[in-house]
């Protein structure tokens, strides 16, 4: 397939007081998991509503699927986890699974089917007569995530997945996303956490304040981020002695400290050996000295210019008209 | 388009699953059994009463009043007369609960026309009115009499008229009492707006809790916001029609059995003759259902936008208060249009849509109107629904996808005029 799954060519969206997406063009080829990253507040959310025709850009163009139809002429074909999650409380399990694939066209003896089996694949199967709100708030996820599959999309939208999901659910998760794109499903993720994205994706766009700051698969944002890169160990006590070592501004361009361990970036022409032979001489016992590629956590904070844990209160999501 | 088909099948079976359905279900019936068994029930529930009817020896009017009264159901009278400690012993007996009254008729009643009943319970009114009309009827013979009119020519003179009151509509009787036309237009008034209140406030939680769970999000995705909102409206408008049918269909049994009963009921002027059985005809029931469905069109319109402007239940609460004003106008009008269905507050209030679904089924029972008026009023109606749904729908499709604060009225001014 050469068209694109999802394009956005040159989106602009303007609420009230700010900006919240900013001439911001990427494509999503098809059968890749594609992470759109950024801290609270960059415009994901909102990028991802235009994407579905949820709302309209200012101006630009959405593409779905290569052709002229909107993502809610193509609905039947696209799966949606929306960010902040919630379901008919008072509706039983297995009526809102169909009643939400009747919205995707789905009829009504197929979706009960699926929705089934679904329910017993995530292990909630025994739950399927209960009320929404009887359910612990990791089964209702469950749910919704059900709930975005049950149509077997094509093309399928989760925003922030992993949130709020304990290790145990957000590895089941995991590893159905990464078999539906095994089985040539289009997955566009959207998350802040950068361990998760660096794992599962194999594409990404990072944006902030709305726009983009780099986007493509994500081995070549890697080499393209550019720099050497220094992953120490230390062994014990020592890490004193090589903080001072950190601060030599003709070797060491940036460093990471996490106590028993640093990501270092060198200054462009420095030698590593430099570096090793101070922190020996220095005494710092090493269980670790390795030449690696940059962290996606790394890259995001060099390209955000913070940590991608800070908030911004009251951005995310359509804002304030 | 089946989308728009499970919209409607989604809420009009969730809703009825409810329990707090069947509760209004049940509950609409127990009210109108209420309204129409309680005043027999009371009229007759006193059974009678003993009374002794105290005056002068020498005259002859207390034996009449007794032997009249006698004949009457509802009170044993026996006759005492005055003297020294009988009023005081007739008293302790009241006092005692082995009388109900005592009724004291003093030597000029003829006269002077003034008597008295001293009883443990003055407030019944069945029993003051008896007597009363007893009395009168008595005095006003002896007065005839005493003028020298013959009593023969009396009973003749006094042969009362009956007045049947038959409503005119349309040139043809429609078998409704002027009695009947009352309770009809009242009713119809009623459950007009406690229908329209109910079910539009139905139709507001509706919104609001997909708007709160953010499932519109996903719905949205798959269904545009019109649609969506017309299978809510269409749904939710299902549910109220099936509450009718119940309550239709419990009420004809009631009615039903309302005649049998009634019997007990006959020949007092008690508040049961203002509450006959109507007889619904076929166009009172067409006006009925079209202003029933013209108005909670109207109304679950404004509804659901209000719902989609808020963010909570409390905030929805506030802001639908000017809409449910509007709404208890229309209904307190009522009182003014059945004592005047033809004056300009009524033509006006029946014209004006927001008022006119409980003003004109009102206007239409309680008395004949020009058919100009009626599709005026049904005409501006539509026209009103198309605006205001229209203005509603594209609020509702802006505000179910804010959050934050409610919006002013230029915010939704601007909300309307978006793209």
């Amino acid at each position: 397939m050469t068209t694109t799954a999802v394009r956005l060519d040159r989106i602009t969206k303007r609420f009230a007081d700010h900006l919240a997406v900013d001439d911001l063009s990427l494509a999503v080829p098809p059968g890749v998991i594609y992470g759109l990253l950024g801290p609270n507040g960059a415009g994901k959310t909102t990028t991802i509503r235009m994407m579905l025709n949820i709302i309209l850009p200012d101006s630009g163009a959405v593409q779905v699927f290569g052709g002229n139809g909107t993502a809610r002429d193509h609905s039947e074909r696209i799966g949606y986890l929306p960010e902040e999650r919630g379901l008919y409380r008072r509706m039983r399990v297995l009526d809102v699974l169909v009643f939400l694939a009747e919205m995707k066209g789905v009829d009504r003896g197929k979706a009960r089917a699926r929705a089934l089996a679904w329910l017993d694949r995530l292990g909630i199967g025994e739950w399927r007569a209960r009320r929404v709100d009887d359910l612990s708030k990791g089964m209702q996820q469950k749910v919704q995530f059900i709930a975005t599959l049950l149509h077997d999309p094509s093309l399928v939208i989760l925003d922030e997945p992993f949130a709020g999901l304990d290790p145990v659910n957000a590895q089941i998760l995991k590893d159905v996303v990464l078999e539906l794109r095994n089985g040539g499903v289009t997955v566009l993720l959207s998350t802040h956490v950068m361990e998760q994205a660096e794992k599962l994706c194999d594409m990404l766009c990072i944006i902030a304040h709305g726009r983009k700051l780099v986007d493509g698969p994500l081995a070549e944002i890697k080499r393209g981020h550019g720099g050497q890169h220094l992953t120490i160990g230390f062994d014990g006590h020592g890490g004193a002695a090589a903080v001072q070592l950190f601060a030599d501004k003709r070797l060491v361009r940036k460093v990471d400290d996490y106590g028993q361990y640093a990501e270092v970036e060198l200054v462009p022409d420095a030698d590593p050996q430099d570096l090793l032979r101070a922190l020996v001489q220095a005494g710092v016992r090493l269980s670790r000295f390795e030449l690696v590629e940059p962290s996606l956590h790394k890259i995001f904070i060099d390209l955000v210019g913070r940590d991608p844990g800070h908030r911004e209160p009251g951005e995310e999501g359509v804002g304030r008209a | 388009m089946r989308k728009v088909w499970a919209v409607i099948r989604r809420e009009f079976v969730e809703r009825v699953r409810r329990k707090g359905f069947w509760f209004s279900a049940i509950l609409g019936p127990v009210f109108f059994a209420a309204v129409f068994f309680l005043p027999a029930l009371f009229a007759s529930s006193g059974g009678t009463k003993r009374i002794v009817v105290v005056d002068d020896a020498a005259a002859a009017f207390g034996e009449r009043v007794t032997t009249a009264l006698n004949a009457g159901p509802a009170l044993r009278a026996s006759r005492a007369v005055a003297g020294d400690g009988v009023l005081d012993s007739l008293m302790r007996e009241v006092g005692a609960k082995r009388l109900d009254g005592v009724l004291i008729l003093p030597d000029d009643i003829v006269t002077t026309g003034r008597a008295e009943y001293r009883s443990s319970n003055v407030s019944s009114l069945r029993d003051i009115q008896t007597l009363e009309s007893t009395l009168s009827g008595l005095v006003t013979a002896a007065r005839l009499e005493r003028a020298g009119v013959d009593p023969g020519l009396l009973t003749r003179a006094r042969q009362g008229i009956t007045l049947a009151t038959t409503k005119i509509s349309g040139s043809q009787a429609t078998g409704e009492s002027s009695a009947q036309s009352f309770s009809l237009a009242y009713f119809m008034a009623v459950i007009l707006y406690m229908a329209i209140l109910m079910y539009g406030v139905n139709v507001k939680s509706s919104v609001l809790e997909e708007k709160t769970s953010r499932i519109v999000e996903v719905l949205v995705s798959s269904i545009h916001p019109f649609p969506l909102l017309l299978g809510k409206v269409l749904g939710v408008g299902a549910v109220s029609l099936f509450q009718f049918l119940i309550w239709g269909v419990a009420a004809k049994g009631l009615l039903g059995m309302r005649a049998a009963l009634g019997g007990h009921a006959r020949g007092f002027d008690s508040p049961i003759e203002l509450f006959q059985v109507p007889h619904v005809s076929a166009p009172t029931f067409a006006v009925f259902l079209a202003y029933f469905i013209g108005g909670f069109f109207l109304y679950s319109a404004m509804f659901a936008a209000v719902g989609a402007m808020s963010s909570s239940e409390q905030e929805a609460q506030q802001a639908q208060q000017p809409i449910v004003y509007v709404l208890v106008v229309a209904f307190l009008s009522m009182f003014a249009l059945l004592n005047d269905p033809g004056s300009a507050l009524a033509v006006t209030l029946s014209l004006i849509p927001f008022t006119s679904p409980i003003a004109m089924p009102v206007r239409w029972a309680a008395g004949d109107l020009p058919a100009t008026e009626l599709w005026a009023s049904l005409a501006l109606l539509a026209i009103a629904i198309v605006v205001v749904t229209w203005v509603a729908a594209r609020i509702y499709r802006v505000g179910i996808l804010m959050t934050g604060k409610r919006p002013n009225l230029r915010e939704l001014v601007r909300w309307v005029r978006a793209a």
